[in-house]
């Protein structure tokens, strides 16, 4: 897969010395990293080293004990999560966090909740500004299903679908928001290869089309080594790498984590 | 054979996204307004106004409302009967004291349950699942309690009851049995159709977020927060109406007992049966919840032999009970989803699949 | 001050026969995760049972024996229709669903207690005397009058706190009873018999309310508002902790004390009454800022 040179533009994320401790395990030692505007960030890592918690962090799931993240200028120690849905963050997650009783369409739909504006009266009655409302969102909705070619299940309950069309599904209701920056937590776990090759396709075009910043955390190497700009490693909450593809590759703490050399 | 989709196409989202998207549902629905302002009127007489229609209708708007609560939003409540209480006594009170005209005072009643609704989910927000169901059940003593003990809410008559006179508006009074009827199947069908408005809109899908992961609604943007409060708003509205018309059209003098727990639980058993998370469900719960025990009153006579009243009653207890685990287990959904398969099968008919 | 002391007392031998009856529940969510709602449903019926087959086999050798053990393999009966019938169907549903499938047990076994035995009011007589005495003579100028029958109660009561905790601490079966409690799923594929876990677990909930029964029913007579009572254990729970053993003790005897102490003391003020609401708005208030109750854990969601 050849990749086209991206233009970055200056840095949209910081996360300076979070550390973050549940109890007595610490699950994030000291991390500091930068994103720059439409670059494509992996983070990789052992098992439990603390990556989806870096992603709760950044978007305001977990509240770190130590360090501030840094977004668009603004320096916070800590956000609620729908503060940063407001700010323009999205995500996916490891577990398919999709909502089981709606469908397709609905759930996509809820991405665009905080577009929406039609007050309380105008939603009982269905008329004007909320029905407006609710087309011109349909039609962004439609684009984004074209997009993702799930046309022919949007009526169906979600709860119905097989696992890689959740995880579609999923990054379509990230996407109907608009976000400028897209945290994907494992968007291609238990995928076969055609469906990898799928994803990776969508998370370049995402990129490529809507110039998205994206973070990206990723068990399978050759997805990583294709698609991300850069790469930050994560082992026991500690960062151990930062830098491009190559210098990663042969990186010997890097490597010694992978295949668990005694520490 | 009849009842195809096939040849409808859809030119416009206006048009998907209509409540009945299928040209037969729409004939379907025309035909049920018909049989309901119409047919019902001059076919049914006075007692199947009294003991069936008109307490279907009332309690067919409180479940309305309790489902928005517990299946479009999944927050418990045990407490409906305290919010049909606030709204009878509010709207008793209204029109005591302030002369107003009866719907208004109904409206009003409706907006003082919002007001106690609300006030009550703020503090109850942090809670979920069954701690919010003993926090209603909280809120359900303690108004049992104070419209009996506080005397300002029964303007100080003696026997802590209340007796009103029919409705009158405009000097039309509302005091035959049709046209009571009439009252409450107009009041039912807008509030229907608001509800279904609200459900299929942008509150209605933060509600459902809400429900089925508020973890992941909070981080598109929904504030759970808001969402349990307008749910429980709306939601405390209806039945808060609901209570109103159950006061003043179908019992014509209560008590505090009138909406006691009882209540609560039996709202509560025609959401799960007639369907979670359904506007028609709560119209299929209320009229089985309604009619089980006629029905049950009358199934001795018809097969002849005697059951006193007592065992009658310990009998729909028990069925109510076997029912509810039923559809637990089997229909979640309940009977909402068994008339969705019903019409499944209608639209293949006559091909058995 | 002698006086205080008695109602306090006698709110605190009220609170220890709530915690009987949040033992039960206790006993139910901490094993298998549901709340419930049909404890005093259980009650109510091998209250029932109990006092009805008094009645019937009172000309025999041994009357309350033969009760007590027929009673007893009623309840094992339950437990095993229970599990069958409604856990085994729900398993996996969500803990919303079982608590109302609860909720519709209770309702069942209301009709088919009252089906079974009639439903006038039946008292109850096991010899356990009725007298009241003085105790603490030597604290109080004349001593507190207390119920011997309350005195008995809490002994009782005590003693299957303690049992019950060393159950659940120290064996085998408690402690795969707390397992299937965290996760169904994860207990089944340890190889733990879910089925027969429950069935154990409903039954001794059905003999702690059978004991919480025969002590109410000769307190009150066996009637109807016996089941009303499980209502009042939930407030209990929610002070103590749904899954503490020590909490329900703890939490029924500040309930029992609290609600004697505020009808007498505030009760006047504001016209009578207090005992009906006390208990639910003192667990409202704990709902809000302490949701775990005084001895329950804390749930972290992981994401």
């Amino acid at each position: 897969m050849t990749i086209t040179q991206r233009t970055l533009g200056s840095t949209l994320l910081k996360v300076d010395n979070i550390s973050l401790a549940f109890g007595g395990v610490k699950a994030l030692t000291d991390i500091s990293f930068e994103v720059k505007e439409h670059e494509i960030l992996a983070i990789i890592g052992p098992n439990g080293a603390g990556k989806s918690s870096m992603l709760n962090v950044i978007n305001g799931v977990y509240h770190p004990n130590n360090g501030s993240v840094t977004y668009k200028g603004v320096q916070r120690k800590q956000m609620r999560p729908h503060e940063a849905a407001s700010q323009g963050i999205a995500r996916t997650f490891q577990n398919i966090a999709l909502f089981k009783g709606m469908s397709v369409l609905d759930n996509i739909m809820t991405g665009r909740t905080l577009k929406m504006k039609a007050g309380f009266l105008s939603q009982c009655l269905y008329f004007g500004r909320a029905r407006d409302e609710e087309i011109e969102h349909r039609l962004k909705v439609e684009e984004i299903i074209d997009f993702l070619q799930i046309q022919s299940i949007r009526k169906t309950p979600v709860g119905r679908l097989p696992y890689g069309l959740q995880k579609r599904v999923e990054l379509g209701r990230a996407l109907a928001a608009e976000p400028e920056l897209l945290l994907l937590d494992e968007p291609m776990a238990g995928m076969n290869i055609e469906e990898k090759e799928d994803m990776s396709r969508f998370v370049l075009d995402v990129n490529d089309e809507f110039g998205t910043t994206i973070v990206l955390i990723e068990h399978d190497m050759g997805v990583v080594m294709d698609l991300s700009d850069r790469v930050v490693v994560l082992d026991y909450g500690k960062k151990i790498g930062d830098g491009t593809p190559d210098e990663i590759r042969n990186n010997q703490e890097v490597i010694d984590a992978y295949l668990g050399v005694s520490h | 054979m009849f009842y195809r989709e096939a040849g409808q196409f859809k030119t416009s989202y206006q048009s998907d996204q209509a409540v009945f998207p299928i040209f037969q549902d729409r004939i379907f629905v025309a035909l049920w307004l018909l049989a309901a302002f119409v047919a019902v009127p001059l076919l049914a007489n006075e007692y199947m106004f009294r003991a069936i229609f008109i307490p279907v209708i009332i309690m067919s708007l409180a479940a309305i409302g309790l489902n928005l609560l517990v299946g479009y939003c999944g927050q418990v409540s045990l407490g409906t009967g305290a919010f049909m209480a606030v709204g009878a006594y509010a709207a008793y009170n209204f029109m005591i004291r302030a002369d107003l005209n009866p719907l208004i005072c109904f409206l009003l009643g409706g907006l003082c349950a919002t007001g106690v609704g609300v006030v009550f989910g703020i503090p109850s927000l942090r809670i979920k699942g069954f701690y919010l169901a003993v926090a209603t059940l909280a809120l359900q003593f303690f108004t049992d309690w104070s419209f009996s003990r506080i005397d300002w809410f029964t303007n100080y008559t003696p026997s802590g009851s209340i007796a009103v006179q029919p409705v009158e508006v405009w000097g039309f009074v509302f005091d035959s049995p049709l046209r009571k009827y009439l009252l409450c199947l107009t009041v039912l069908v807008i509030f229907t159709v608001i509800a279904k408005n609200i459900v299929r809109g942008r509150i209605g899908r933060s509600w459902m977020a809400t429900r089925d992961m508020d973890v992941a609604a909070e981080i598109i943007g929904i504030r759970p927060v808001y969402a349990k409060l307008s749910a429980f708003a709306v939601s405390s509205f209806f039945i808060g109406v609901a209570g109103a018309l159950w006061a003043y059209v179908h019992l014509g003098s209560w008590e505090p007992l009138a909406f006691d727990i009882n209540v609560s639980f039996s709202v509560l058993f025609m959401v799960i049966i007639g369907g979670l998370g359904s506007i028609v469900g709560g119209m299929l719960g209320a009229a089985f919840i309604t009619l089980l025990p006629l029905f049950l009153n009358q199934l001795p006579l018809w097969l002849g032999f005697n059951m006193s009243t007592a065992m009658v009653s310990h009998l729909e207890f028990m069925i109510f009970g076997a029912l509810i685990i039923f559809f637990l287990a089997v229909e979640p959904l309940g009977l909402a989803r068994l008339w969705q398969l019903a019409k499944e099968k209608l639209r293949l008919w006559p091909f058995p699949h | 001050m002698g006086f205080f002391v008695e109602v306090l007392i006698s709110g605190l031998m009220a609170g220890v026969l709530y915690s009987l009856v949040a033992l039960g529940f206790v006993l139910i969510f901490k094993a298998s995760g549901v709340f419930n709602f049909a404890q005093g449903a259980m009650v109510l019926f091998a209250a029932l049972t109990f006092v009805r087959l008094l009645d019937i086999l009172k000309d025999t050798f041994a009357p309350i024996m033969l009760s007590l053990l027929i009673t007893i393999v009623a309840m094992v009966l339950l437990a095993m229709a229970v599990e069958r019938m409604v856990l085994r169907p729900l398993v996996n549903q969500p803990g919303i669903s079982l608590f109302m499938a609860t909720l519709g047990i209770a309702y069942f076994l209301d009709g088919f207690g009252q089906t079974l035995w009639g439903s006038d009011i039946y008292t109850l007589d096991v010899g356990i005397p009725k007298d009241s005495i003085f105790i603490l003579e030597s604290v109080f100028e004349g001593g507190v009058l207390v119920a011997s029958e309350d005195l008995i109660a809490t002994v009782i009561a005590g003693l299957l706190v303690v049992t019950l905790a060393i159950f659940f601490q120290k064996t085998r079966i408690g402690r795969a009873l707390r397992a299937v409690a965290d996760d169904h799923q994860a207990a089944q594929s340890i190889g733990i018999p879910l089925n027969y876990i429950w069935v154990i677990v409903w039954t001794v909930a059905g003999l702690v309310a059978l004991v919480a029964g025969v002590i109410w029913g000769s307190k009150l007579g066996v009637q109807f508002s016996l089941s009303l009572i499980a209502l009042k254990a939930l407030p209990v729970l929610i002070l103590g902790g749904f899954e503490s053993v020590l909490g329900a003790v703890i939490g029924g005897l500040i309930i029992g004390a609290g609600e004697k102490l505020s009808e007498i003391y505030l009760g006047p003020y504001v016209g009578g009454g207090i005992e009906y609401w006390f208990a639910y708005m003192l667990a409202l208030g704990f709902l809000m800022f302490r949701p775990q109750g005084l001895f329950g854990e804390v749930h972290i969601d992981r994401v």
